[in-house]
C-alpha cells in the first residue's frame, strides 16, 4: 500500500460507514421519528363515534364543540382538553370559548346533514326523561312525522347547550352523576321549550 | 508457586479489565438499584460518577505513590481494597452506603491499575506489558455495561459486585508473587497533554453511546436490562474488528485517531435520529462507535505513554484523562436529557390525548381510559410511565378489548418516539464532543523554533 493510500484509505472508509449508516436511517424516516403532531384545531375534522343515538351525538357534539373552541382558543385540541382534564376554575375565555364551540358544532352539523333528526331519539329521551307515565305513552305513540314536525333536533341542541352551566359542568368534569343529572335536565327542559314555541307558532294569534 | 506465576499476566489483566469495566458496569442497574435502596434519580447517578470521580482524580497521585514504594505491595494492597469494597457495595443497604463503597473501589482500583502496569511489564517486558495492560482496560471499558445488564437481568444488581471479588482475590497472592521493583526513574516529561485531551474528550462522548443509549433502552423503550445488554454487545464486538481493519488499511496513527473520532461522532448522530423504536436500528450506529473505540482508545493511551517517563506516572494520567472525562461527559448530559425528557411530557400527553379522543371506542370507555391514563401519568412524573397497567385496571366490555389493545400499542409507540426524541440532543452534544476530540488530534502542532 503506497504512502497516499495508507493516508486517505481509512478516513475514506471512516467516511462510507458513516455515511452510509446515516443515509439508511435519514431515508427510513430517522430524524422524524417524534410524536404525533397535534392537529389544526381550525382544519376541519371528520368525527365518527362507535356509539349510536344520543350517546353517539353527544360524543360528535363534544368533539367538534371542543376543535372548534380550541381554535378560537389559539391552542391545540388536545392542550386544551387535558387543561379542562384537571381539576379547578375555568377562565371566563374557556367557558365562553366553550359555549360558543359547542354552538359553531350544532351548525356544522346541520350544514353537513349529518343531524338525526328528533325521532331517532325521541325513544331514548324519553328513557331517561322524568315524565308522567301517560304523557310518555302519548307521546311514543306519535308516528315519527309528527315528531319531527314538532322538534327540530337543531333547536333541541341550541337551547340545551344554552341552558347549561357549563362553568359548573367544567369545574367537576370527574363526577359522572352529576354531569349525566345536569345534561338530562337540560334536554328535558329544551325538548319543553322547544314544543311550547312550536305550539306557540301553529296557534294563531 | 509456579502456578501462581504463570496464572500472574493473565490475573493482573482481568483485574485492569475489572477496574475499568467498572466505570460503566452498573449503567444497566441504576433502575434496580434506585427501586431496591428506595433513592432518587439524582442520587443514584452518584453509583457512577462517584466511582468515576475518584479514579479520575485518585490516579496521578496514586501513580506518584507508585514509583515510591514496590509494586507487589502496591498492587496487593489496591486489589485487597477493591475486592474488599466490591463486596461492602453488594452488602450496602443505603445509597450512602454504596456510594461511600464505590469511592473506596474507586481508590483501591487505582492502586490496583498502576501496580498491575509494573507487575505486567515485569511479567511480560515493556512493550508486551504495556499492550496487554491497555487492551486489557479497552476490553473492561466496553464490555462493562453489557457484563452489568447481563448480571442483573440474571441475578441481581449485587451480582455485579459479587463476581468481582473472586478475580480479584486470587490476584492478590499473583501480585505478591511476582518481584518487580519500583520504576525509580526521575519526573523526564511532560504529560502529553494533546492525547490525554483527545482521551479525555473521547471518553465523555463515549459516557453519551454507553450511559445514554442503555437508559434509552431500558427507561425510554422499556427493555429487560438483559435485553439492553445483548443490545449493547455490539460495542465491545465492532471494537475487536478496529485492530483487524486497522492492519487491513494501515493508517498513519494520527489518521488512525481521527477517523476513529469520526466514527464515534457519526454514531452517536445514528443514535440520536433512529427510525423507530427498533433495537435493530441502534446496531449499526453502535458498530460505528465501537469501531471508534476500538482505534481510538489504546492508540492514545500508547501514545500518552510512549517513551515518557516514568511509565507509570503517565499511566496515571491517562486513566484520569478518561474518568474525569466520563465525569465531565455525565455533568453536561445529564442535566440536557433529564431537561428534555420533563419537556418531552407535554408532546407526549397532547399525542396520547390525541389518540384517546379519536380511538374507535365506546365513549365511556374512552372516559375510563382516559381517566386510568391521567392516573398513570401523575404518578409516574419524571419518568416514562408504564401504559399497561391504566388499560388493566380500566373497566372495559370484553368487545372492546381489541380496540383498546390496538390503543395501547399506539400510545405506547408515541411514549417511545417522545422518549426517543428527548436523548436526541443529548446524543448529538456526545456527537460535538467527539467532533472536539478530532479538532484536537488534527490541529497542526505548533512548530518548536
Amino acid at each position: 500500500m503506497t504512502g497516499v493510500a495508507r493516508l486517505v484509505a481509512m478516513p475514506l472508509a471512516a467516511l462510507v460507514m458513516v455515511g452510509g449508516v446515516l443515509g439508511v436511517q435519514v431515508a427510513n424516516g430517522g430524524g422524524a421519528f417524534e410524536p404525533l403532531a397535534s392537529a389544526d384545531p381550525c382544519a376541519a375534522r371528520t368525527v365518527t363515534s362507535r356509539a349510536e343515538g344520543m350517546d353517539a351525538l353527544t360524543e360528535r357534539l363534544v368533539l367538534l364543540g371542543i376543535d372548534a373552541a380550541a381554535c378560537r382558543l389559539h391552542v391545540s385540541r388536545e392542550a386544551l382538553t387535558l387543561e379542562l382534564a384537571q381539576p379547578g376554575p375555568r377562565t371566563d375565555e374557556q367557558v365562553e370559548a366553550l359555549h360558543d364551540g359547542l354552538l359553531d358544532a350544532v351548525r356544522r352539523m346541520k350544514e353537513e346533514g349529518s343531524l338525526p333528526p328528533a325521532s331517532d331519539l325521541v325513544d331514548e329521551a324519553l328513557d331517561n326523561a322524568d315524565l308522567n307515565r301517560f304523557l310518555e305513552l302519548a307521546i311514543r305513540a306519535l308516528p315519527d312525522s309528527v315528531i319531527d314536525a314538532a322538534l327540530k333536533t337543531d333547536d333541541v341542541l341550541v337551547r340545551t347547550i344554552e341552558d347549561l352551566d357549563l362553568r359548573a359542568i367544567l369545574e367537576d368534569l370527574d363526577d359522572e352523576d352529576d354531569l349525566y343529572r345536569q345534561v338530562n335536565a337540560a334536554v328535558t327542559r329544551a325538548v319543553k321549550a322547544s314544543l311550547v314555541d312550536r305550539l306557540r307558532e301553529l296557534v294563531p294569534g | 508457586m509456579a502456578r501462581v506465576r504463570r496464572a500472574a499476566g493473565p490475573l493482573f489483566a482481568v483485574t485492569v479489565a475489572l477496574v475499568l469495566a467498572d466505570s460503566a458496569v452498573v449503567t444497566l442497574a441504576l433502575p434496580d438499584i434506585l427501586r431496591h435502596l428506595h433513592t432518587t434519580v439524582g442520587e443514584v447517578a452518584w453509583v457512577l460518577i462517584a466511582f468515576n470521580l475518584v479514579l479520575g482524580l485518585g490516579a496521578v497521585p496514586t501513580a506518584v505513590l507508585a514509583t515510591r514504594a514496590r509494586p507487589r505491595l502496591i498492587s496487593a494492597l489496591g486489589i485487597a481494597a477493591f475486592a474488599g469494597s466490591s463486596a461492602w457495595c453488594a452488602a450496602a443497604g443505603s445509597i450512602d452506603v454504596l456510594i461511600a463503597a464505590r469511592c473506596v473501589q474507586a481508590l483501591g482500583g487505582a492502586l490496583a491499575l498502576v501496580g498491575c502496569l509494573e507487575l505486567l511489564v515485569a511479567e511480560y517486558g515493556e512493550r508486551r506489558g504495556v499492550a496487554t495492560w491497555v487492551t486489557a482496560g479497552v476490553v473492561g471499558t466496553a464490555v462493562g455495561p453489557f457484563a452489568g445488564g447481563v448480571l442483573t437481568q440474571a441475578f441481581s444488581w449485587q451480582a455485579i459486585f459479587v463476581v468481582q471479588v473472586p478475580f480479584a482475590v486470587l490476584a492478590v497472592p499473583a501480585a505478591l508473587a511476582v518481584p518487580a521493583t519500583p520504576e525509580t526513574t526521575p519526573d523526564r516529561h511532560r504529560p502529553a497533554l494533546r492525547p490525554n485531551l483527545t482521551l479525555a474528550l473521547l471518553s465523555a462522548a463515549l459516557t453519551a453511546a454507553l450511559f445514554l443509549l442503555v437508559l434509552l433502552l431500558v427507561e425510554g423503550w422499556r427493555h429487560s436490562p438483559g435485553t439492553a445488554a445483548l443490545t449493547v454487545s455490539v460495542v465491545p464486538v465492532a471494537a475487536l474488528a478496529a485492530r483487524p481493519l486497522a492492519r487491513l488499511l494501515r493508517p498513519p496513527p494520527e489518521v488512525e485517531v481521527a477517523a476513529g473520532c469520526f466514527l464515534i461522532a457519526g454514531g452517536l448522530v445514528g443514535l440520536a435520529i433512529p427510525p423507530s423504536a427498533h433495537l435493530a436500528w441502534t446496531i449499526a450506529p453502535q458498530a460505528l462507535v465501537g469501531l471508534g473505540l476500538g482505534l481510538t482508545v489504546d492508540r492514545l493511551t500508547s501514545q500518552a505513554m510512549e517513551l515518557r517517563l516514568p511509565r507509570v506516572r503517565h499511566a496515571g494520567w491517562t486513566i484520569g484523562a478518561r474518568h474525569v472525562g466520563v465525569v465531565v461527559g455525565l455533568a453536561i448530559l445529564t442535566p440536557v436529557f433529564t431537561a428534555d425528557l420533563q419537556d418531552a411530557q407535554v408532546p407526549a400527553q397532547e399525542a396520547i390525548a390525541s389518540l384517546v379522543l379519536d380511538a374507535p371506542l365506546q365513549p365511556q370507555d374512552k372516559i375510563a381510559i382516559a381517566q386510568a391514563l391521567g392516573r398513570e401519568l401523575s404518578d409516574e412524573e419524571g419518568r416514562v410511565p408504564d401504559l399497561h397497567r391504566a388499560f388493566e385496571t380500566a373497566d372495559l366490555a370484553p368487545e372492546e378489548r381489541p380496540a383498546a389493545a390496538r390503543l395501547e400499542r399506539a400510545l405506547d409507540a408515541q411514549l417511545e418516539r417522545a422518549a426517543t426524541r428527548a436523548f436526541r440532543d443529548s446524543f448529538l452534544i456526545g456527537a460535538g464532543l467527539a467532533l472536539l476530540a478530532l479538532v484536537t488530534v488534527v490541529v497542526p502542532r505548533r512548530r518548536r523554533s
